[in-house]
């Protein structure tokens, strides 16, 4: 049975396999210590690995404490590793030159409330070059992406909270990615929302095939989005396991077999 | 989908309703009233006092009329203002990124926070007095009281607002990989700008009622001088003219400029959508 549910990500076991650029992300034997107020230093994540092919969905799915954003601040490049290395397009992450390419979205829609949705959006074209009317002409682009055209004049407070995370959403999507990292970017919807922006998510992924990593409690949200679920034990934060969910899409979560697979992981986190 | 254009109605709700224009009409006829009565009572208490202690509106009229005539009454307004002015921007141009530096660099904010309340407690007569000693009866008298006055308290409102820029949009623009400058230039300055205006707006109202007093004390023409001149004769009606000039200018500079600056610079907090 184990061996089933370790899949394609052989860099994991393969001691040191030359780095592929088939892997969007690979993450190898990541460790990681904070320090504390007392002055020790406490083990966050001990040697974590996990790999994403280019193109795919992957779920880290742990409780809090163990480690999950921490994880991807090292894998988007704002942490460094104590120990261990990240590879990201087969580039050791201290070489990575492509940051601009990586995209983040937090579990709050950190909407500018002085910035209009479009202005937003065009917030994360605004660290490189890029001339005015480009931003604008891209970020209208990418709000109509995300089903908001007509809304580009609004401000954050005028939006409902679904809105707000369809900006978020746009805001990281406009940099066209080929890394897309999400902190429980949904957790603050309520259900019906959340699921909808899973759809909207699913569509606009395979259409852009960029590549998802998500962390996230919720065993829900992992079974209906995720290609592969990692996932992690806390204190410190290390792998359990690998699940590849084998299912075809759209996944009802009423289906037989989602329930199965949601099943399986409850027992796991 | 669906539920994103149903919160269509979120954003219909924020279009201006009938409710705050009623509001506002009624605002305003409560401030024409009030006008209306204050205009009453003074002809009315003017009857039974002597000139030199009440004039009568009329007599006010005159003397504002008589003063206008005569020439410098614009003259002295426009040194009056220009003083403010200078000294105003002055403030502002060293509060505003001084206060940032001293918000954004802990270290710096503790050595010199002792300084501010100090600044603000010392009076505008004792600014007035060491400009004399200093400077002499000269524009930079006036100047100076005004910037002494106006600099605390705009740099305690930019550093205020420094203070409170969200860490969370800090965060977010790191992974956008954006430059410090662009960080401070798009998060910082938006976030610390209602901070500055009302700090400026405070500054530049207390700016010129001290230039008053600076230029009682330690000057040859402006506003406050033509006050004294006014006092030391007698001619309070000249002093009532002056005084009703200079409101009316605030009123003025308040609904004409920042009143609808402001509305539009901070259109997107709700508070002030809302009126």
């Amino acid at each position: 049975m184990n061996a089933s549910l370790h899949p394609s990500p052989a860099p994991t076991q393969g001691a040191e396999a030359a780095p592929s650029s088939d892997y969007a992300v690979d993450a190898r034997r990541i460790s990681k210590w904070f320090p504390t107020p007392d002055g020790e230093s406490l083990l966050v994540l001990k040697d974590v690995s996990f790999s994403v092919e280019r193109g795919k969905i992957a779920a880290i799915l742990g409780a809090s404490g163990c480690g999950k954003s921490t994880l991807l601040n090292i894998v988007s490049g704002l942490l460094a590793p104590d120990r261990g290395e990240v590879f990201l397009n087969g580039i050791a992450s201290r070489e990575f030159r492509q940051w601009r390419s990586i995209a983040y979205m937090f579990q709050e829609d950190r909407l500018l409330p002085w910035r209009t949705a479009i202005d937003n959006v065009a917030f994360g074209l605004e660290a490189g070059d890029i001339p005015r009317a480009e931003r604008m002409r891209r970020a209208r682009e990418t709000l109509q992406l995300v089903g908001l055209e007509g809304f580009e004049n609004a401000y954050p407070y005028q939006l409902s909270g679904g809105m707000r995370s369809r900006v978020a959403l746009a805001r990281s999507l406009v940099v066209e990615p080929m890394l897309l990292l999400m902190d429980e970017p949904f957790s603050k919807l309520d259900p019906m929302i959340r699921s909808q922006m899973h759809a909207e998510l699913l569509r606009i992924q395979e259409m852009k095939g960029v590549t998802v990593v998500f962390v996230t409690h919720d065993v829900d949200e992992a079974v209906v989005l995720a290609d592969h679920v990692t996932v992690l034990m806390p204190r410190p934060g290390r792998v359990k396991e690998v699940v590849p969910i084998d299912l075809p899409r759209p996944r009802e979560q009423t289906r037989q077999d989602v329930i199965e697979y949601v099943r399986k992981l409850r027992t796991m986190v | 989908m669906e539920t994103a254009m149903n919160s269509n109605t979120t954003l219909a709700g924020q279009q201006p309703t009938p409710q705050p224009q009623r509001r506002r009409r009624k605002l305003a006829l409560q401030r024409l009233a009030l006008l209306v009565l204050l205009l009453g009572v003074w002809p009315l208490a003017s009857l039974g006092t002597p000139a030199f202690v009440l004039p009568s509106p009329a007599r006010v009229v005159q003397a504002l009329m008589r003063l206008i005539e005569n020439g410098t009454f614009f003259a002295d307004l426009g040194v009056t203002l220009g003083r403010v002015l200078v000294g105003f921007v002055l403030a502002a141009l060293t509060a505003a990124p001084l206060g940032i530096l001293l918000g954004s660099n802990r270290r710096l904010g503790e050595f010199f926070e002792p300084v501010l309340p100090i600044m603000n407690t010392v009076s505008s007569a004792i600014w007035a007095i060491f400009a004399i000693i200093w400077f002499g009866i000269s524009n930079a008298t006036t100047i100076f009281v005004v910037y002494m006055t106006a600099m605390p308290l705009i740099l305690t409102n930019v550093w205020q607002g420094t203070q409170t820029v969200n860490a969370e949009f800090i965060e977010l623009a790191r992974t956008f990989r954006m430059s410090r400058a662009k960080v401070m230039r798009k998060i910082y300055l938006p976030t610390i700008l209602p901070y500055f205006f009302s700090g400026a707006r405070l500054a530049f109202g207390f700016g010129w009622r001290v230039s008053l007093v600076a230029e009682t004390l330690g000057s040859s023409n402006g506003v406050g001088y033509r006050l004294r001149q006014a006092a030391d004769l007698v001619q309070t009606d000249q002093v009532f003219a002056w005084t009703v000039t200079l409101v009316a200018m605030m009123a003025l500079l308040e609904m004409g400029i920042l009143k609808p600056l402001e509305n539009h610079l901070f259109r997107w907090k709700k508070s002030v959508a809302n009126g």
